[in-house]
Protein backbone atom coordinates (compact mmCIF):
# COMPACT_ATOMS: atom_id res chain seq x y z
CA UNK A 1 0.00 0.00 0.00
CA UNK A 2 1.62 3.12 -0.98
CA UNK A 3 1.57 5.87 2.17
CA UNK A 4 -0.92 8.59 2.54
CA UNK A 5 0.55 12.06 1.17
CA UNK A 6 -1.24 14.54 3.29
CA UNK A 7 -2.55 17.77 0.57
CA UNK A 8 -0.44 20.68 0.80
CA UNK A 9 -3.28 22.51 3.19
CA UNK A 10 -2.38 19.65 5.56
CA UNK A 11 1.34 20.77 5.73
CA UNK A 12 1.08 24.26 5.88
CA UNK A 13 -1.09 23.61 8.55
CA UNK A 14 1.57 21.38 11.16
CA UNK A 15 3.75 23.80 10.01
CA UNK A 16 2.20 26.57 12.11
CA UNK A 17 3.13 26.71 15.53
CA UNK A 18 0.16 28.69 17.54
CA UNK A 19 0.41 31.32 19.53
CA UNK A 20 -1.99 32.67 21.84
CA UNK A 21 -1.97 35.81 24.38
CA UNK A 22 -0.58 33.29 27.05
CA UNK A 23 0.14 29.81 25.77
CA UNK A 24 1.64 28.13 22.62
CA UNK A 25 0.27 25.48 21.07
CA UNK A 26 1.05 22.66 18.08
CA UNK A 27 4.42 22.64 19.38
CA UNK A 28 6.29 18.98 18.63
CA UNK A 29 7.68 17.98 15.54
CA UNK A 30 5.15 15.34 14.15
CA UNK A 31 7.29 14.47 11.13
CA UNK A 32 8.33 10.82 12.39
CA UNK A 33 7.26 7.45 10.89
CA UNK A 34 3.79 6.29 12.69
CA UNK A 35 2.79 9.28 14.06
CA UNK A 36 0.08 10.06 11.11
CA UNK A 37 -1.70 6.77 10.45
CA UNK A 38 -0.51 5.79 7.00
CA UNK A 39 1.82 8.50 6.01
CA UNK A 40 5.70 7.91 5.73
CA UNK A 41 7.87 10.54 6.83
CA UNK A 42 10.76 7.85 6.39
CA UNK A 43 14.37 10.05 6.16
CA UNK A 44 14.50 10.38 2.31
CA UNK A 45 17.69 12.70 1.14
CA UNK A 46 16.05 13.76 -2.68
CA UNK A 47 13.16 14.38 -0.59
CA UNK A 48 15.21 16.71 2.24
CA UNK A 49 17.17 17.92 -0.75
CA UNK A 50 14.08 18.88 -2.92
CA UNK A 51 12.45 21.08 0.49
CA UNK A 52 15.87 22.63 2.19
CA UNK A 53 15.95 26.02 1.02
CA UNK A 54 18.43 28.79 2.12
CA UNK A 55 18.13 32.31 2.20
CA UNK A 56 20.82 35.09 2.50
CA UNK A 57 19.54 38.42 4.44
CA UNK A 58 22.85 39.68 5.11
CA UNK A 59 26.75 38.57 4.91
CA UNK A 60 29.19 41.06 6.36
CA UNK A 61 32.40 39.57 7.61
CA UNK A 62 31.77 39.87 11.25
CA UNK A 63 28.06 39.42 11.37
CA UNK A 64 25.95 37.23 8.83
CA UNK A 65 22.03 36.36 8.66
CA UNK A 66 20.23 33.88 6.66
CA UNK A 67 17.34 31.73 7.24
CA UNK A 68 17.60 27.94 6.56
CA UNK A 69 14.01 26.28 5.41
CA UNK A 70 13.07 22.35 5.93
CA UNK A 71 15.42 21.73 9.10
CA UNK A 72 14.40 20.85 12.16
CA UNK A 73 15.17 21.89 15.02
CA UNK A 74 17.14 19.52 16.36
CA UNK A 75 19.64 20.03 13.62
CA UNK A 76 19.52 23.67 13.44
CA UNK A 77 19.90 23.64 17.73
CA UNK A 78 23.09 21.80 16.69
CA UNK A 79 24.50 24.32 14.23
CA UNK A 80 23.80 26.71 16.66
CA UNK A 81 25.37 25.10 19.62
CA UNK A 82 28.55 23.65 17.56
CA UNK A 83 29.04 27.44 16.25
CA UNK A 84 29.37 28.43 19.92
CA UNK A 85 30.95 25.72 22.08
CA UNK A 86 32.87 23.36 19.37
CA UNK A 87 35.11 25.90 16.61
CA UNK A 88 38.16 25.90 17.92
CA UNK A 89 40.28 29.65 18.06
CA UNK A 90 43.13 31.10 19.64
CA UNK A 91 42.92 33.01 23.08
CA UNK A 92 45.38 34.10 25.99
CA UNK A 93 45.95 31.15 28.47
CA UNK A 94 48.84 31.27 30.39
CA UNK A 95 50.04 34.47 32.16
CA UNK A 96 53.25 35.00 33.41
CA UNK A 97 53.59 38.06 35.19
CA UNK A 98 56.94 39.88 35.58
CA UNK A 99 56.28 42.58 37.18
CA UNK A 100 52.56 44.25 37.81
CA UNK A 101 52.52 47.59 40.37
CA UNK A 102 48.89 48.86 38.96
CA UNK A 103 46.06 49.05 41.11
CA UNK A 104 44.67 45.76 39.19
CA UNK A 105 45.39 42.63 40.66
CA UNK A 106 47.49 40.08 39.34
CA UNK A 107 45.01 37.60 38.34
CA UNK A 108 42.00 40.35 37.52
CA UNK A 109 44.45 41.07 34.96
CA UNK A 110 45.18 37.40 33.72
CA UNK A 111 41.31 36.90 33.90
CA UNK A 112 40.94 40.21 31.73
CA UNK A 113 43.35 39.21 28.66
CA UNK A 114 42.32 36.11 28.20
CA UNK A 115 39.26 37.15 27.16
CA UNK A 116 40.47 39.62 24.73
CA UNK A 117 39.12 38.51 20.88
CA UNK A 118 42.43 37.64 19.13
CA UNK A 119 42.83 37.48 15.04
CA UNK A 120 45.47 36.20 12.95
CA UNK A 121 45.80 34.53 9.63
CA UNK A 122 43.33 31.83 9.25
CA UNK A 123 45.96 29.60 7.44
CA UNK A 124 48.31 29.94 10.70
CA UNK A 125 45.40 29.02 12.97
CA UNK A 126 44.60 25.82 11.05
CA UNK A 127 48.29 24.64 10.99
CA UNK A 128 48.45 25.09 14.44
CA UNK A 129 47.71 22.40 16.70
CA UNK A 130 46.11 21.61 20.61
CA UNK A 131 48.32 22.32 23.18
CA UNK A 132 48.35 19.46 25.76
CA UNK A 133 48.18 20.68 29.05
CA UNK A 134 49.84 18.44 31.78
CA UNK A 135 47.10 16.04 33.67
CA UNK A 136 46.70 16.74 37.30
CA UNK A 137 46.98 13.09 38.03
CA UNK A 138 50.62 12.27 37.20
CA UNK A 139 50.45 8.78 34.83
CA UNK A 140 51.45 8.84 31.56
CA UNK A 141 54.77 10.51 29.87
CA UNK A 142 54.95 14.22 30.26
CA UNK A 143 53.04 16.10 27.11
CA UNK A 144 55.73 17.91 24.75
CA UNK A 145 55.04 21.43 26.18
CA UNK A 146 55.05 24.60 24.63
CA UNK A 147 56.19 24.58 20.56
CA UNK A 148 55.68 26.61 17.84
CA UNK A 149 52.96 24.62 16.49
CA UNK A 150 50.59 24.60 19.52
CA UNK A 151 51.62 28.29 21.21
CA UNK A 152 51.72 31.94 20.65
CA UNK A 153 53.85 34.47 22.49
CA UNK A 154 53.10 37.66 23.19
CA UNK A 155 54.05 40.27 25.72
CA UNK A 156 52.74 43.58 27.56
CA UNK A 157 55.40 45.68 28.68
CA UNK A 158 53.99 49.51 29.90
CA UNK A 159 55.27 51.93 32.45
CA UNK A 160 53.28 55.17 33.05
CA UNK A 161 55.49 58.30 33.39
CA UNK A 162 54.86 61.93 34.07
CA UNK A 163 54.40 64.17 30.69
CA UNK A 164 56.68 66.94 30.58
CA UNK A 165 55.07 68.65 28.08
CA UNK A 166 51.86 68.46 29.56
CA UNK A 167 49.80 72.01 29.91
CA UNK A 168 50.04 73.13 33.70
CA UNK A 169 46.40 72.70 33.92
CA UNK A 170 45.83 69.63 32.23
CA UNK A 171 43.55 67.17 33.84
CA UNK A 172 42.89 64.42 31.56
CA UNK A 173 45.31 61.66 32.70
CA UNK A 174 45.89 60.41 29.12
CA UNK A 175 47.60 63.48 28.19
CA UNK A 176 49.11 64.46 32.26
CA UNK A 177 51.02 60.87 31.94
CA UNK A 178 52.35 58.56 28.95
CA UNK A 179 50.70 55.37 29.32
CA UNK A 180 48.17 56.09 31.85
CA UNK A 181 45.66 53.80 29.62
CA UNK A 182 47.35 50.22 28.68
CA UNK A 183 44.95 49.09 25.96
CA UNK A 184 44.85 46.00 23.61
CA UNK A 185 47.20 47.48 20.69
CA UNK A 186 50.10 47.65 23.14
CA UNK A 187 50.03 43.41 23.38
CA UNK A 188 52.77 42.57 20.78
CA UNK A 189 53.11 39.49 19.26
CA UNK A 190 56.99 37.45 19.33
CA UNK A 191 56.80 35.11 16.82
CA UNK A 192 58.92 31.64 17.23
CA UNK A 193 60.14 29.50 14.60
CA UNK A 194 57.73 28.99 12.04
CA UNK A 195 55.70 31.07 13.23
CA UNK A 196 57.45 33.56 11.15
CA UNK A 197 56.07 32.55 8.01
CA UNK A 198 52.45 31.76 9.02
CA UNK A 199 51.61 35.06 10.76
CA UNK A 200 53.49 37.76 8.98
CA UNK A 201 51.98 41.53 7.82
CA UNK A 202 48.23 41.23 7.61
CA UNK A 203 48.40 37.92 9.42
CA UNK A 204 50.15 39.07 12.54
CA UNK A 205 48.29 37.43 15.26
CA UNK A 206 46.84 41.05 17.28
CA UNK A 207 43.53 42.00 19.33
CA UNK A 208 40.49 41.93 16.78
CA UNK A 209 39.77 45.41 18.70
CA UNK A 210 42.69 47.46 19.19
CA UNK A 211 41.14 49.70 21.84
CA UNK A 212 40.26 47.59 24.59
CA UNK A 213 41.20 49.01 27.65
CA UNK A 214 43.09 46.94 29.70
CA UNK A 215 44.07 48.71 32.68
CA UNK A 216 44.82 52.10 34.19
CA UNK A 217 48.52 53.19 35.62
CA UNK A 218 49.73 56.59 37.23
CA UNK A 219 52.85 57.29 37.21
CA UNK A 220 55.60 54.95 38.67
CA UNK A 221 53.33 51.94 37.98
CA UNK A 222 54.49 49.13 35.66
CA UNK A 223 52.85 46.56 33.76
CA UNK A 224 55.46 43.49 32.45
CA UNK A 225 54.07 40.34 31.48
CA UNK A 226 53.98 37.74 28.98
CA UNK A 227 51.30 35.02 27.80
CA UNK A 228 51.08 31.89 26.27
CA UNK A 229 48.05 31.80 23.52
CA UNK A 230 46.71 28.23 22.91
CA UNK A 231 44.11 26.79 20.81
CA UNK A 232 40.52 25.82 22.67
CA UNK A 233 36.83 25.23 22.15
CA UNK A 234 34.28 27.31 23.56
CA UNK A 235 33.10 24.08 25.33
CA UNK A 236 36.10 24.75 27.79
CA UNK A 237 36.29 28.55 27.99
CA UNK A 238 34.38 31.09 26.35
CA UNK A 239 37.37 33.07 25.51
CA UNK A 240 37.71 30.75 22.98
CA UNK A 241 34.48 30.63 21.14
CA UNK A 242 34.76 31.62 17.72
CA UNK A 243 31.26 34.01 17.68
CA UNK A 244 29.96 36.74 20.11
CA UNK A 245 26.49 35.56 19.15
CA UNK A 246 25.45 32.74 17.68
CA UNK A 247 20.84 32.38 17.62
CA UNK A 248 18.11 31.68 15.50
CA UNK A 249 14.45 32.60 15.79
CA UNK A 250 11.80 31.37 13.89
CA UNK A 251 10.02 32.96 10.92
CA UNK A 252 7.23 35.24 12.47
CA UNK A 253 3.37 34.03 10.52
CA UNK A 254 0.26 36.52 10.94
CA UNK A 255 -2.72 36.04 9.53
CA UNK A 256 -5.56 37.88 9.23
CA UNK A 257 -8.97 36.28 9.50
CA UNK A 258 -11.46 38.79 9.31
CA UNK A 259 -11.08 42.43 7.96
CA UNK A 260 -9.43 44.97 9.77
CA UNK A 261 -10.66 48.46 8.30
CA UNK A 262 -10.70 52.20 8.71
CA UNK A 263 -9.33 53.15 11.98
CA UNK A 264 -8.86 49.83 13.63
CA UNK A 265 -6.76 49.13 11.14
CA UNK A 266 -4.17 52.20 12.24
CA UNK A 267 -4.44 51.14 15.80
CA UNK A 268 -3.41 47.26 14.33
CA UNK A 269 -0.64 48.73 12.03
CA UNK A 270 0.37 50.45 15.69
CA UNK A 271 0.81 47.27 17.31
CA UNK A 272 3.63 45.99 15.00
CA UNK A 273 7.39 46.91 14.21
CA UNK A 274 7.18 49.40 11.20
CA UNK A 275 7.01 47.47 7.83
CA UNK A 276 4.96 44.15 8.94
CA UNK A 277 1.47 45.47 8.47
CA UNK A 278 0.67 47.79 5.91
CA UNK A 279 -2.02 49.76 4.66
CA UNK A 280 -4.36 48.99 1.53
CA UNK A 281 -7.55 50.54 0.25
CA UNK A 282 -10.55 48.05 -0.12
CA UNK A 283 -11.05 47.61 -3.72
CA UNK A 284 -14.75 47.72 -5.30
CA UNK A 285 -14.59 43.85 -6.40
CA UNK A 286 -13.83 43.01 -2.80
CA UNK A 287 -16.59 45.13 -1.44
CA UNK A 288 -18.92 43.63 -3.99
CA UNK A 289 -17.90 40.23 -2.95
CA UNK A 290 -20.53 38.97 -0.35
CA UNK A 291 -19.66 37.38 2.77
CA UNK A 292 -16.04 39.14 2.39
CA UNK A 293 -16.50 41.26 5.21
CA UNK A 294 -15.58 44.68 3.17
CA UNK A 295 -19.35 45.23 1.66
CA UNK A 296 -19.55 48.70 2.06
CA UNK A 297 -16.39 49.76 2.67
CA UNK A 298 -14.47 50.26 -0.84
CA UNK A 299 -12.55 52.90 -0.70
CA UNK A 300 -11.33 52.78 3.16
CA UNK A 301 -8.33 51.38 4.63
CA UNK A 302 -7.59 47.87 5.49
CA UNK A 303 -4.90 46.46 7.23
CA UNK A 304 -2.51 43.50 5.11
CA UNK A 305 0.45 41.37 6.31
CA UNK A 306 3.20 43.06 4.06
CA UNK A 307 6.35 41.46 5.52
CA UNK A 308 6.24 39.37 8.46
CA UNK A 309 9.99 38.79 8.83
CA UNK A 310 10.23 41.87 10.97
CA UNK A 311 7.61 40.75 13.33
CA UNK A 312 8.94 40.63 17.03
CA UNK A 313 5.91 38.66 18.17
CA UNK A 314 5.26 40.87 20.52
CA UNK A 315 1.36 39.78 21.11
CA UNK A 316 0.01 43.30 21.11
CA UNK A 317 -2.36 42.81 19.32
CA UNK A 318 -4.30 39.74 21.18
CA UNK A 319 -4.76 42.31 24.25
CA UNK A 320 -7.13 44.65 22.20
CA UNK A 321 -11.12 43.65 22.23
CA UNK A 322 -11.42 44.85 18.77
CA UNK A 323 -8.78 42.08 17.29
CA UNK A 324 -10.37 39.27 18.95
CA UNK A 325 -10.91 36.32 16.46
CA UNK A 326 -9.48 38.50 13.40
CA UNK A 327 -5.68 37.57 13.37
CA UNK A 328 -3.95 34.54 14.11
CA UNK A 329 -0.36 34.39 15.27
CA UNK A 330 2.21 32.07 14.77
CA UNK A 331 5.73 30.59 13.91
CA UNK A 332 7.09 28.64 11.00
CA UNK A 333 8.40 25.05 12.65
CA UNK A 334 10.79 25.20 10.22
CA UNK A 335 12.54 28.47 9.06
CA UNK A 336 14.97 28.99 11.20
CA UNK A 337 16.18 32.58 10.82
CA UNK A 338 20.08 32.39 12.00
CA UNK A 339 21.88 35.43 12.98
CA UNK A 340 25.84 34.81 13.21
CA UNK A 341 28.34 37.41 15.06
CA UNK A 342 31.90 36.12 14.77
CA UNK A 343 34.32 37.82 17.17
CA UNK A 344 36.62 38.40 14.22
CA UNK A 345 38.68 35.26 14.18
CA UNK A 346 37.05 33.84 11.09
CA UNK A 347 33.96 34.92 8.46
CA UNK A 348 30.73 34.55 9.78
CA UNK A 349 29.71 32.50 6.71
CA UNK A 350 32.86 30.61 7.24
CA UNK A 351 31.79 29.63 10.76
CA UNK A 352 28.78 28.02 9.90
CA UNK A 353 30.50 26.34 7.03
CA UNK A 354 32.64 25.02 9.71
CA UNK A 355 30.29 24.18 12.24
CA UNK A 356 28.38 21.90 9.40
CA UNK A 357 31.82 20.36 9.19
CA UNK A 358 32.05 19.76 12.79
CA UNK A 359 29.24 17.80 12.87
CA UNK A 360 29.53 15.50 9.96
CA UNK A 361 33.06 14.64 11.64
CA UNK A 362 31.71 14.10 15.15
CA UNK A 363 29.70 11.52 13.11
CA UNK A 364 32.31 10.23 11.46
CA UNK A 365 34.18 9.58 14.41
CA UNK A 366 31.06 7.92 15.97
CA UNK A 367 30.79 5.79 13.36
CA UNK A 368 34.26 4.74 13.49
CA UNK A 369 33.89 3.65 16.85
CA UNK A 370 30.91 1.85 15.96
CA UNK A 371 32.89 -1.04 14.54
CA UNK A 372 34.36 -1.93 17.22
CA UNK A 373 30.57 -2.62 18.60
CA UNK A 374 30.01 -4.63 15.45
CA UNK A 375 33.33 -7.11 15.85
CA UNK B 1 62.29 33.67 31.83
CA UNK B 2 64.82 34.34 34.16
CA UNK B 3 63.09 33.66 37.56
CA UNK B 4 65.09 35.19 40.70
CA UNK B 5 66.27 32.66 42.90
CA UNK B 6 64.61 32.54 45.97
CA UNK B 7 66.68 33.48 48.90
CA UNK B 8 66.47 32.29 52.71
CA UNK B 9 66.55 35.23 54.66
CA UNK B 10 69.60 34.59 56.92
CA UNK B 11 69.94 35.78 60.24
CA UNK B 12 73.60 36.55 59.57
CA UNK B 13 74.89 33.56 59.85
CA UNK B 14 73.96 33.27 63.82
CA UNK B 15 71.56 30.22 64.76
CA UNK B 16 68.50 32.89 65.42
CA UNK B 17 67.10 33.65 69.09
CA UNK B 18 68.53 33.25 72.24
CA UNK B 19 72.21 34.03 71.71
CA UNK B 20 74.86 35.54 73.08
CA UNK B 21 75.14 38.53 70.73
CA UNK B 22 71.84 39.67 71.73
CA UNK B 23 69.26 42.27 70.04
CA UNK B 24 71.86 44.96 69.58
CA UNK B 25 74.50 43.05 67.53
CA UNK B 26 71.75 40.87 65.80
CA UNK B 27 70.29 44.16 64.44
CA UNK B 28 72.98 45.60 62.92
CA UNK B 29 73.83 41.70 60.78
CA UNK B 30 70.30 41.64 60.00
CA UNK B 31 69.41 42.13 56.00
CA UNK B 32 67.47 45.07 55.63
CA UNK B 33 64.55 45.03 53.81
CA UNK B 34 63.11 47.60 51.57
CA UNK B 35 59.88 49.34 51.98
CA UNK B 36 57.62 51.87 50.43
CA UNK B 37 56.32 55.05 52.31
CA UNK B 38 52.75 55.12 52.07
CA UNK B 39 52.77 58.99 51.62
CA UNK B 40 55.58 59.35 49.10
CA UNK B 41 56.67 56.65 47.73
CA UNK B 42 60.03 56.86 49.17
CA UNK B 43 61.96 53.46 49.07
CA UNK B 44 62.86 52.90 53.24
CA UNK B 45 65.17 50.33 53.96
CA UNK B 46 64.24 48.90 57.21
CA UNK B 47 66.78 46.45 59.89
CA UNK B 48 64.89 44.28 62.45
CA UNK B 49 64.46 47.00 65.39
CA UNK B 50 64.37 49.40 63.27
CA UNK B 51 61.77 52.65 63.83
CA UNK B 52 58.86 51.81 61.22
CA UNK B 53 58.64 55.30 60.28
CA UNK B 54 60.04 56.76 56.66
CA UNK B 55 62.96 58.42 56.47
CA UNK B 56 62.00 61.63 54.29
CA UNK B 57 58.38 62.49 55.24
CA UNK B 58 58.18 60.66 59.03
CA UNK B 59 54.88 58.91 57.80
CA UNK B 60 54.42 55.55 59.63
CA UNK B 61 52.60 53.25 57.09
CA UNK B 62 55.11 51.24 55.07
CA UNK B 63 54.06 48.87 52.17
CA UNK B 64 56.23 45.49 50.96
CA UNK B 65 57.58 45.82 47.62
CA UNK B 66 56.14 43.47 45.12
CA UNK B 67 57.74 40.50 44.85
CA UNK B 68 60.75 40.62 42.04
CA UNK B 69 59.50 36.83 40.93
CA UNK B 70 58.19 35.55 38.13
CA UNK B 71 53.59 34.94 38.84
CA UNK B 72 52.15 32.14 36.68
CA UNK B 73 48.47 32.75 36.18
CA UNK B 74 45.81 30.89 34.77
CA UNK B 75 43.65 33.58 31.92
CA UNK B 76 40.20 32.16 33.05
CA UNK C 1 36.09 30.28 -0.23
CA UNK C 2 38.28 31.07 2.92
CA UNK C 3 40.57 28.22 3.93
CA UNK C 4 38.88 25.93 6.42
CA UNK C 5 39.49 25.63 10.52
CA UNK C 6 39.21 21.87 10.35
CA UNK C 7 41.40 21.33 6.65
CA UNK C 8 42.03 17.99 8.18
CA UNK C 9 43.93 16.87 5.47
CA UNK C 10 46.64 19.46 5.18
CA UNK C 11 46.57 19.23 9.13
CA UNK C 12 47.49 15.87 9.38
CA UNK C 13 50.38 16.24 6.59
CA UNK C 14 51.86 19.53 8.37
CA UNK C 15 51.57 17.33 11.52
CA UNK C 16 53.64 15.05 10.39
CA UNK C 17 56.28 17.74 9.63
CA UNK C 18 55.84 19.11 12.53
CA UNK C 19 56.46 16.11 14.54
CA UNK C 20 59.87 15.14 13.61
CA UNK C 21 61.60 16.50 16.41
CA UNK C 22 59.15 14.98 19.24
CA UNK C 23 58.24 11.73 19.96
CA UNK C 24 55.73 10.19 17.93
CA UNK C 25 53.57 9.32 21.20
CA UNK C 26 52.78 12.82 21.57
CA UNK C 27 50.64 14.00 19.15
CA UNK C 28 48.50 16.39 19.89
CA UNK C 29 45.07 15.60 20.80
CA UNK C 30 41.67 17.54 19.54
CA UNK C 31 39.98 17.24 23.36
CA UNK C 32 36.27 17.32 21.56
CA UNK C 33 37.19 15.20 17.79
CA UNK C 34 39.39 12.62 18.59
CA UNK C 35 39.80 10.25 21.37
CA UNK C 36 37.67 7.72 19.51
CA UNK C 37 36.32 4.03 21.47
CA UNK C 38 33.99 5.98 23.52
CA UNK C 39 30.79 3.79 22.66
CA UNK C 40 29.41 1.68 25.47
CA UNK C 41 26.05 -0.37 25.19
CA UNK C 42 24.77 -0.58 28.80
CA UNK C 43 24.00 -4.26 30.06
CA UNK C 44 20.46 -5.53 29.70
CA UNK C 45 20.73 -4.93 25.72
CA UNK C 46 19.16 -7.34 23.08
CA UNK C 47 19.77 -7.18 19.48
CA UNK C 48 16.83 -4.75 18.85
CA UNK C 49 16.64 -2.55 21.91
CA UNK C 50 19.80 -1.33 23.46
CA UNK C 51 20.96 1.79 25.35
CA UNK C 52 24.17 3.08 24.32
CA UNK C 53 26.33 5.40 26.30
CA UNK C 54 28.55 7.87 24.94
CA UNK C 55 31.19 9.86 26.65
CA UNK C 56 32.19 13.37 26.23
CA UNK C 57 28.61 14.34 23.94
CA UNK C 58 25.66 16.30 25.06
CA UNK C 59 22.77 17.48 23.73
CA UNK C 60 24.63 18.72 20.40
CA UNK C 61 24.91 15.35 18.88
CA UNK C 62 22.37 13.80 21.08
CA UNK C 63 19.24 15.41 19.53
CA UNK C 64 20.26 16.00 16.38
CA UNK C 65 20.97 12.06 16.24
CA UNK C 66 17.83 10.98 18.22
CA UNK C 67 16.22 13.31 15.23
CA UNK C 68 17.85 10.98 12.72
CA UNK C 69 17.47 8.12 14.05
CA UNK C 70 13.08 8.55 14.70
CA UNK C 71 12.81 8.93 10.90
CA UNK C 72 13.97 5.62 10.47
CA UNK C 73 10.70 3.65 9.74
CA UNK C 74 12.27 0.40 11.36
CA UNK C 75 12.97 2.16 14.72
CA UNK C 76 9.96 2.05 16.73
CA UNK C 77 11.30 3.87 19.71
CA UNK C 78 14.40 6.30 19.87
CA UNK C 79 15.20 8.77 22.94
CA UNK C 80 18.59 10.18 24.38
CA UNK C 81 19.38 11.60 27.83
CA UNK C 82 22.31 12.75 29.73
CA UNK C 83 21.60 11.33 33.05
CA UNK C 84 23.56 13.50 35.06
CA UNK C 85 24.30 17.28 34.11
CA UNK C 86 27.80 17.03 35.59
CA UNK C 87 28.61 13.63 34.48
CA UNK C 88 29.94 14.03 30.43
CA UNK C 89 28.04 11.33 29.50
CA UNK C 90 24.84 10.81 26.80
CA UNK C 91 22.72 7.77 26.29
CA UNK C 92 20.66 6.85 23.50
CA UNK C 93 17.82 4.10 23.43
CA UNK C 94 17.33 2.39 20.43
CA UNK C 95 14.22 0.00 20.16
CA UNK C 96 13.93 -1.45 16.37
CA UNK C 97 11.54 -4.27 15.11
CA UNK C 98 12.47 -7.37 14.00
CA UNK C 99 13.69 -5.77 10.50
CA UNK C 100 16.78 -4.47 12.09
CA UNK C 101 18.99 -3.94 14.74
CA UNK C 102 19.90 -1.32 17.10
CA UNK C 103 23.38 -1.32 16.22
CA UNK C 104 22.35 -1.15 12.59
CA UNK C 105 19.54 1.81 12.98
CA UNK C 106 22.44 3.88 15.00
CA UNK C 107 24.56 3.79 11.95
CA UNK C 108 22.35 4.47 10.03
CA UNK C 109 21.50 7.12 11.69
CA UNK C 110 24.76 8.78 11.49
CA UNK C 111 24.91 8.45 7.82
CA UNK C 112 21.56 9.78 7.44
CA UNK C 113 23.20 12.83 9.88
CA UNK C 114 26.14 13.08 7.54
CA UNK C 115 24.08 13.01 4.20
CA UNK C 116 21.90 15.95 5.35
CA UNK C 117 25.53 18.23 6.63
CA UNK C 118 26.28 17.46 2.84
CA UNK C 119 23.52 18.89 1.69
CA UNK C 120 23.37 21.87 4.11
CA UNK C 121 26.91 22.83 3.15
CA UNK C 122 26.15 22.80 -0.24
CA UNK C 123 22.76 24.84 -0.37
CA UNK C 124 24.63 27.32 2.21
CA UNK C 125 27.84 28.15 -0.43
CA UNK C 126 25.66 28.25 -3.15
CA UNK C 127 22.98 30.74 -1.81
CA UNK C 128 25.53 32.48 -0.18
CA UNK C 129 27.79 32.88 -3.63
CA UNK C 130 24.28 33.70 -5.21
CA UNK C 131 23.65 36.76 -2.28
CA UNK C 132 27.39 38.07 -2.69
CA UNK C 133 26.79 37.94 -6.46
CA UNK C 134 24.02 39.83 -6.48
CA UNK C 135 25.25 42.17 -3.35
CA UNK C 136 28.44 43.03 -6.32
CA UNK C 137 26.21 43.73 -9.07
CA UNK C 138 23.80 46.17 -7.17
CA UNK C 139 27.49 47.83 -5.64
CA UNK C 140 27.96 48.55 -9.62
CA UNK C 141 25.25 49.71 -10.36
Amino acid sequence: MAPLVPSQEELQRRRIIGINAETVTNIPSTDFPGHWPGESHAWALDQFKDNFKVEYHRNDPYEASFSLIGLDAAVANAFRRILMAEIPTLAIEYVFIQNNTSVIQDEVLASRLGLIPLKGSVEGINWMHWFRKPSEDDDGPAPPGPSDFNTVVMHLVAECTKNPAAAADETDPRKLYHNAHVYAKDITFSPVGRQEQYFSGEGTIQPVNPDILIAKMRPGQKIDLEMHCIKGIGADHAKFSPVATASYRLMPDIKIERPIIGNDAKKFAKCFPKGVIALEPVTAEEAGRKGSGYEGHAGEQKAVVRDAFNDTVSRECLRHEEFQGKVKLGRIRDHFIFNVESTGQFESDVLFLEAVKVLKLKCARWKRGLTDLMA
Amino acid sequence: MSREAYQVPSMGGQSGFGNEGGFSSMAVDSPSVVYLCGECSARVPLKRGDQIRCKDCGHRVLYKERTKRMVQFEAR
Amino acid sequence: MPASVHSQDAQEQEHDQSMMDVEPENEPVNPILLDEKRIVVLPGSSDTAASFQFEGEGHTMGNALRYAIMKNPAVEFCGYTIPHPSDPKMHVRIQTNDSTTALEALEKGFNDLMDLCDVVTEKFTAARDQFNEENANKMEA
